[in-house]
Parts: structure tokens; sequence; C-alpha cells
């Protein structure tokens, strides 16, 4: 289990000739990754969901707070012990062609790895072996097809597969997947989204799901939770149908009413709150960071800054001062 | 949406007001290959009725993005066969080098996708848009730069800061709207989006989308939207056609095509989609894989390796859809039942034609 | 299933040099030019005979190129240069290659206080003007040998690959790949070595082929100058010797002297540049199926 504890991550300014201002990519977040899990992190772009993912793959560093794994705290522990912890937790890239190797081919991509871990337990040449059908068989592609392509052989589908089978060689707890089916063809999305499903069943292992796309985060399996981040800051957390069907945040409504309707098949959602104006960086607002965009702004915003906060007796928890359900999401036609 | 839609810049030129159809006929582009030349898109027909949004629905391989460069006598390919008429402007293939270049501005506008970063990193939005009056020989430049701050305030952009930036100080979006930008300063009146939100996230693309609908109806455009979001294609287009490894396999209103799809390949890609709405646990993912030029078969249905309902037929005939009649009678009947004829019933701008041997509609 | 993709061939990477026309012509140059260098000296006698009857000879049968200031063969003379030239080259290319990726990947990957120092090393390397530097230290030492000469073309002249090659590392150091390495806990000498360096390997070969081209015609330079000794002979001091004494720029009468050496640096330097188009389908798979 993986727990963040007001983490905080401030990107320090760039001095020189192209100053800029430093940018508070995290303010606080708390969140929980329970064994065989499946949480997702909603944002838009520069919401600080990817800054979170790679923090928690140990690519990036945090400033504050705390991140417990499996009920140790990491700042307590030195970088190489650090380093055996961030190995349970591995991370799948948005753009899979980029994530492997091109001059290597499938069977190199997974030797290595596997063949690291040979000689950490003891094992031979034909272990290395056995375990690579293995885990190519269990991600769905044929090792006879697959071990002797290079990457550019593949479908994007396959290569994210590949990507998988080598996060699965260390006997990871937990996968990141940052944008994971962002840059795959439609049609093949479902089979990785489903591929993650069965991970978490067969395996035990949980799954970090970072998306700008809601709907995939609702196939992910059984006891999804959801939290929605905006500008470094969890502003709605809950189980994902709940959040998804009575989103109770002004950000969180206007992220869901963003989504498009596919004609005959659904109809819009009855409200269709849209963000007032662009997303801007450098503005500190004194209350609600939401505030200045919010449609449905009080005067009391601008002076309080909310705290995440439980919604009656449900799990779930806001960030707002005026919380108000409201129906958004497209629904079934007919 | 809770915004009221602030006026759109008219057109300047008077004959902009009439909105032009695009005709595809028969349309092969080729690609040279180690192992001969092989067609990206093959065959293909269809319409763009005038003042619509048409949607192009297709996956990588599917020859979409080759189609729409096409359009503009501009694809890296050769074309063996066909013709694209304008109204107003002919064949496209047919014209001289001197006019091809004006057609592409004056005429068709074309927006790349947000990632392709299709602007000058060097030189600042403004200096790029009296570049491009000058090089369609625009005389009155002070009038482009008027009309182009038009269009950036309509696209929701402050204009004055948007001419003096470069590239890379604009968000996705906003260069996605630049490009919309680009496109249209020269008064087209046809325009084609490759991909407008691709790489955007989901309140860019809600804007973008909500920007492309009224930019195409203030301006009286026949638009032509390429994408693999059926989302996308959902909100925004009056007619889709799907296409699949060069082809056209279905098309028809957006509406019908979505609630009713006839072809296995958009019934396989529609329960395959990953929604908002519906039981996650109903969704079935698609066998095989995606076609690529170097794979596709040389005869019979290009689907068929991937289709619940292949037949024996399908291994050696490639179906056909009906032709596409612009003036055609209306027909909502798709185009016969049992083996695909060719040609058999004209279809209209209500219509609806699937390229398929397997009886549409009558299997479960 | 209708969609198959051909198997990746090993033999096929040979095809990739001889393509084209133009790669079979560059490749068949550089062969003619090191079975040259390699077989040139058996083929004369150590000291080449001399005819003072016929200095400065036109072409004919006994003498296809002509003769020298002291009757000599110009094409035997050209024929046993032809070894140091291309030995002399190949050690400056192979140095400069070599010293230049070792610091490049290894400031790039590393980064920090390790990249500090070495770029402070490189940069210093890069501003001392290699020839001023070269005629300089011609006067306290005589690297007239193919070895001294390749040695110092390389010590001087790793510098701009170093930079290239930092700067390569740190574009690929970012990409999934590597970053996945790291996490899956990969030894940094395994992910420089066999994930890195792979990448790295299309440019650090063009690096190399360049290198040989500038490495000749810094030595040619240095003994068309006379900076070096005459005691050896190669295409450089045919050159010297062509242009000074013979005065072959004003008169007709040494010109093929002058211009042997001429071509042949031209014609090898054509075929390498010739070659240099394989090198990216040599080591990219992508480029090379199809």
């Amino acid at each position: 289990m993986i727990e963040g504890r007001g983490l905080t991550r401030t990107f320090p300014a760039r001095g020189g000739l192209l100053g800029r201002d430093p940018v508070r990519a995290l303010r606080g977040v708390d969140f929980t990754i329970p064994d065989r899990g499946a949480v997702s992190f909603i944002g838009e772009s520069g919401c600080g969901k990817t800054t979170l993912g790679r923090i928690l793959c140990g690519l990036e560093d945090f400033d504050g707070g705390e991140l417990i794994i499996d009920g140790q705290p990491l700042s307590r522990l030195r970088p190489r012990q650090r380093e055996t912890y961030f190995r349970r937790i591995q991370m799948i890239h948005q753009d899979p062609y980029s994530a492997l190797n091109p001059t290597r081919t499938v069977e190199g991509i997974l030797g290595a790895p596997l063949a690291l871990r040979a000689r950490q337990r003891g094992e031979n040449d034909g272990w290395v072996r056995r375990r690579r059908a293995e885990l190519l068989e269990l991600v769905g592609l044929d090792p006879g097809f697959a071990l002797s392509r290079y990457p550019h052989m593949l479908s994007g589908g396959m290569r994210q597969r590949v990507v998988i089978a080598r996060a699965l060689t260390v006997d990871p707890e937990v996968l990141v997947a940052d944008e994971a089916v962002s840059m795959i063809d439609v049609s093949l999305r479902l089979g990785i989204l489903r591929l993650l499903r069965d991970l978490r069943e067969r395996l035990g292992v949980s799954v970090l799901f970072i998306t700008h796309d809601v709907a995939t985060a609702r196939y992910l399996g059984p006891g999804g939770e959801l939290y929605v981040i905006y500008r470094g800051q969890v502003v709605e957390h809950g189980r994902t149908d709940t959040v998804i069907g009575a989103p109770v945040h002004p950000y969180t409504q206007c992220l869901l009413a963003a989504i498009p309707v596919l004609a005959g098949i659904e109809q819009p959602g009855p409200q269709r709150p849209v963000p007032l104006g662009a997303l801007d960086e450098r503005a500190e607002p004194p209350g609600c960071l939401f505030e200045p965009r919010c449609p449905f702004a009080a005067p009391g915003c601008r002076s309080e800054r909310p705290v995440l906060g439980q919604v009656g007796e449900t799990a779930q928890e806001h960030a707002c001062l005026y919380p108000e359900r409201r129906a958004v999401v497209p629904v079934s036609a007919g | 949406m809770a915004r009221p839609a602030p006026a759109v810049t008219p057109p300047a030129s008077p004959n902009a007001n009439v909105p032009a159809a695009v005709r595809v006929r028969d349309l092969t582009v080729a690609f040279a290959t180690a192992s001969g030349e092989r067609p990206a898109v093959s065959h293909v027909s269809l319409d763009l009725p005038p003042g619509q949004i048409t949607g192009l629905l297709g996956e990588s391989g599917s020859g979409k993005s080759t189609l729409a460069l096409a359009l503009l006598n501009a694809t890296p390919g050769r074309v063996t066969s066909g013709s694209v008429e304008i109204d107003g402007v002919g064949d496209v293939f047919a014209l001289p080098a001197a006019e091809l270049r004006r057609v592409r501005g004056a005429e068709i506008g074309y927006v790349f996708q947000a990632s392709q970063n299709s602007l000058n990193p060097l030189k600042p939005v403004g200096k790029q848009l009296l570049d491009l009056g000058r090089s369609h020989g625009e005389r009155d430049l002070r009038g482009l730069l008027r009309r182009a701050r038009g269009l950036l305030e309509d696209v929701g952009l402050d204009s004055a800061r948007v001419l003096s930036c470069y590239q890379h100080e604009l968000s996705g979006g906003m260069r996605q709207r630049v490009g919309i930008v680009f496109a249209l300063v020269l008064n087209a009146h046809v325009l084609i989006l490759d991909e407008p939100t691709t790489a955007l996230d989901m309140l860019s693309q809600a804007s973008v989308l909500q920007i492309i609908r009224k930019v195409h109806a203030a301006r009286r455009l026949t638009t032509l939207v390429i994408s693999h979001d059926v989302g996308v294609i959902g909100e925004l287009a009056d007619r889709t056609a799907v296409m699949y490894a060069g082809r056209i396999v279905e098309e028809g209103p957006t509406g019908a095509l979505l609630v009713g799809p006839r072809h296995p390949y958009t019934r396989a890609l529609l329960a395959a989609l990953p929604r908002i709405t519906g039981d996650p646990e109903l969704a079935r993912p698609l066998t095989g894989r995606p076609p690529d030029l170097m794979s596709i078969p040389a005869a019979g249905c290009m689907f068929r390796a991937r289709c619940p309902l292949a037949m024996p037929v399908c291994a050696s005939t490639e179906p056909v859809t009906a032709e596409p009649a612009g003036a055609g009678p209306v027909t909502a009947e798709p185009a016969g039942a049992g083996p695909a004829s060719a040609g058999s019933a004209a279809t209209g701008p209500g219509g609806y034609r699937v390229a398929c041997h397997a009886v549409p509609g009558e299997r479960p | 299933m209708a969609a198959t993709l051909p198997r990746p061939r090993a033999r096929g990477r040979w095809r990739i040099l001889v393509r084209t026309p133009g790669r079979a012509f560059g490749v068949a140059i550089i062969a003619c030019f090191t079975l040259m260098a390699i077989a040139g000296p058996y083929l004369y006698p150590a000291n080449l005979p001399i005819d003072p009857g016929a200095i400065y000879a036109p072409p004919s049968l006994a003498h296809p190129l002509g003769t020298d200031f002291e009757g000599g063969d110009v094409l035997a003379l050209i024929v046993t240069g032809a070894r140091y030239v291309l030995l002399s080259a190949v050690i400056a290319a192979a140095l400069i290659v070599a010293l230049g990726t070792a610091v490049g990947v290894t400031a790039g990957y590393y980064r920090g206080s390790r990249d500090t120092a070495l770029m402070r090393v490189t940069d210093l390397v890069l501003t001392i003007p290699h020839f001023p530097l070269l005629i300089v230290l011609a006067t306290v030492w005589d690297f007239g040998s193919p070895y001294a000469m390749g040695l110092v073309l390389g010590i001087v002249g790793w510098g701009a690959v170093a930079r290239a090659v930092r700067s390569q590392t740190l574009s690929l150091r970012e990409r999934g790949f590597l970053e996945a390495a790291r996490g899956l806990g990969l030894p940094g000498r395994h992910v420089i070595l066999r994930e890195l360096l792979p990448n790295v390997a299309p440019f650090v070969a063009m690096s190399l082929l360049l290198s040989v081209t500038a490495a000749i015609y810094a030595e040619t330079g240095l003994f068309f100058l006379g900076v070096l000794p005459f005691d050896v002979s190669n295409w450089g001091v045919m050159l010297n010797t062509a242009v000074w004494d013979a005065g072959a720029l004003t008169s007709p009468q040494a010109l093929t002297y002058l211009l042997s050496p001429l071509v042949c640096i031209l014609l090898l330097t054509l075929g390498i540049v010739l070659v240099l188009g394989a090198v990216d389908e040599w080591f990219n798979p992508r480029l090379r199926e199809t």
C-alpha cells in the first residue's frame, strides 16, 4: 500500500534572460493506493498529475510531505535504499515507441532486466527464457511472433504490451500508467485497459492511472477511486462511479461536461458548465484556486481557500465552499 | 453552453457566402515501397455536402491523412486514379501549379494537428501571416492583418499578444486555434481539419470544438473533420464516413451511423470504445492487428481477418459501396442486400452506404 | 492472419553498402586505397629507383604518371605513400571518436559535477586552434611517423565530437526507454553500453568517417607547408615539392606530379563521403527493412 501525505513540489524559477517564476506543481496532496487498487488521477494539462506519477516512480523529487510505501516513510531512507522501494513501482509511459529501445528486439528488451533478476535470484538462462515467454503470454502477445521483432514492427497496442511486460519483469506492486492509452488507436485501447484490470486480479498489482480522458478510468475493474486534481491540489475524491455520476466540485463538473457526446447514443447532461477563461499558472488567488474560472463563484470564494473535506456520510471528499451536486456527464439516450 | 458566443467576423469576398461542395471520385493514392506500389487510399468516393461538416473516422493506417492531403493535391504519394472536384475550382489534379498554389489557402484551408507544430518556430505568428499573404500575392497586407485579428478574436485569443508570439509560447489549444486562423485568413470556403483535438486535454478540446462549429456556421464553410476520436466526430459531424485500410467502409448521417452501425468494423469499433456511459463490462476489444501499408491483402475484403462475419466470398472479392451522387434521389436503404452491388443505388445527402458482403442489419 | 511482417535478417546488413551505385563506387574507392596502403610498400623496393635522365618527364608507358624532381616514378610514390596517409588518418579518427564518445556519453548521462568537469576540459580542447598548435608542436617534436601523427591529431581534435555526443545523450536520456532502464534497476554501465550507445552509434560512425577525411587534410596540409621534415615520402610532401620546387603552379612541367596526390586525396575523400549514407541505414533497424 502506498500513501502520499501532503506531497509538495515546486519547480524552481529559471533565472537568466528568460526568467520564469517558480511553478507550484503540487500543493500538499494526500492520496492512498490500496493493494490491488485502481486509482485514477484526472485533470487538465499542467495540473500536476504527471508530476505526482513521476514522484511515485522516483523519477522526480518532492520538496515537502511524505511518501510512505508499505509503512516505510521514504524521506527517512538513504538514496540507495530508496531505490529498492521505487523498484516496486514501475511506470508505463505515454509513448510506447519512445519507451522501447529502437535498436533492440523484444527479446533483448525483456532479456536485460530478466538477466539482472536471474542473477539476483541465482537462476539460470533457462529461467530467463521461460519467464520471458510467460510474461509475453501474460500480456497477450505470442512469444513466437514478438520476440524477434523490433519495436517499429509492432503496432502501438503491442508495443504498450511489451512495455507492460518489461515493467512486470521486476515483479512490481504498482504500475503507474501515465496517459498509457492516449497514443494508441482507439480500437486497441480497451485491450490495454482490460489487461491492466486482469493484472490487478491475477498478480495483485495496483494501478495508478493518470489520464485526461475520464472515460478510460471506468475500465480498470471494480473498486476504482478517482482523484480530481487542479493546480496541484486535490479538489475532489471518491469512488469512480460516484464522482462521475454525482460530482460536487465545480471543476470536476466542468471536466465532465467537456466530454464529447456521441450523437444518437448519448445525450448531453442537463448542465454543462464551462470554466471562464484559461488556466493561468502564475496567478495565486488568495482564496480558492479555481475561483477566477469558476462559473459558480460566490464572493466568499475569494477570501477563503477551501480544504479537502468530507461530503456527508459518504467517502467522497471535495474542496469547495459551496458544493452542489450537478448532473453533467452525458447519459445514454433512449 | 453557459457563455454566449460573440459575433463572428464575416468573410470579406462576396462569393464566399455560397457554400461549395467537394466531390471525390474513385481516388487512389499509392506509395512506392520496396515491393512495388501499395495503395494507401483505394478507389475512394466521397461527397462533402456544401455547408455541412463531414467527419472522416479512421485510425492509424486507415489512409485518412493521405486522403485529406489529396484534396489539396499535396500528398507525397502518387495519385493513380480519380478526381477531386471542388465547386468553383474544378478538378484539383488538373490545375496548373500556380493556380494550385492559389487554391491552397484561398479556396481550401488545411489545419494540421496541434502536435505537429506546423508553425515556424523561428518567426512570430504575425510575420508568418504576412508571409502567407505575400506568397499568395495578397497586396492588401493591412487588410489581411485586420482579418487575422478579427479571426483571432473569434477563436477567443488575444490578437495583439498572439501576433507577436512565437510558436513555443503558445499552449497546444492556442496553437490549434492559430492553425484555424491561418487556414481561414485567405477566405477559404472549404476547411479541412486533421485531428484537431488530439494532444489536447478535455477542456481545450471542448473549446476548440465549439470554435470549429461556430466558425463553420458563421462563414458557411464546407468542413471535413478527420479524427480517430468518435467523440469528436459525434460532436461535430453531420455525416460521417468510416475508413479502414484505405477504403470507405460505411458512410451516413452521424446519428444513424452511431446508433445503428452496419459494417462489422464500425460495430466492433463502437463496441470497443471506452465511454463515459454504458456498462464497462459490455465492451468488447477488437481482435487482430490494425492494417498497415505493407500488410493489407492484395484481394478480397481488408477486414476479413478480424471480422466475425467473414464468408468465403470475402477472401476473393472486395466489397464496394454505391457511388455517392451529389444531386441524386435520396435513399434511406443501404446499398442492396446480399452481395453488395456496385453503383446499383444512388445515395443522396440523407443516404447511407456500406461496403460489406454480409447482409447488413440482418445479422445479430 | 493476413498481416505478417518480414522477419529481420542479419545477412542483409552488408547489402546496405552496395545498395546504390554511388555507395558501391565509394566502397570500391576505399577498398582500392586500402589495398594500396596494405600492399603498396611490398610492391616496390625500399628505395625507389631514380632516373636522373628523366626528371619531370611527361606520362609514358614506363612512368604512367610521369616522374618527380629526381626522376622517380610518380605512380610508385603514390602507391607507397598511401600507407602513411591512411594509417595516420585511421589512428587519428579512432582516437577522436573514442575519446569524444567516452567523454560525451559520460558527461551527458551522469551530469552533475562529472559533466561540468569534462565539459571544461572539452572547451579547452575546442578553444585551442588546431593548426597553429600543430605547427608549434612540430618545432619541438617530429611527429612524422604515422603513429605519432595519428596520436597528435587525435588528441587535438576530439572536442567537437564530445560536445555533439553529449547533446545527443542528453536528449536520449529523457526518452522513455532510458528512464525505464534506470527504473528497472539496470546498472549504469549496462545502460550506457547496451541501451545508449547503439542509439548514438550512427552519429559516432559518421564522425569516424568524417574524421578520417579531416585528418587526411590536416596532415597533408602540414607536409605541404613544409612544417615537418621530409624524411617520409607521402602525398603531402609530393605536393610541397611540386609547388615550391618545381613551380608546378606556374609551369606545366610537373603537372602530373602535382595532380596525382591531389586527385588521390580528393578521390579518397569522395569515397568516404559516398559511403556516409550507408551508415544511418546500417545502425537504424527501421531504415533497414523494405
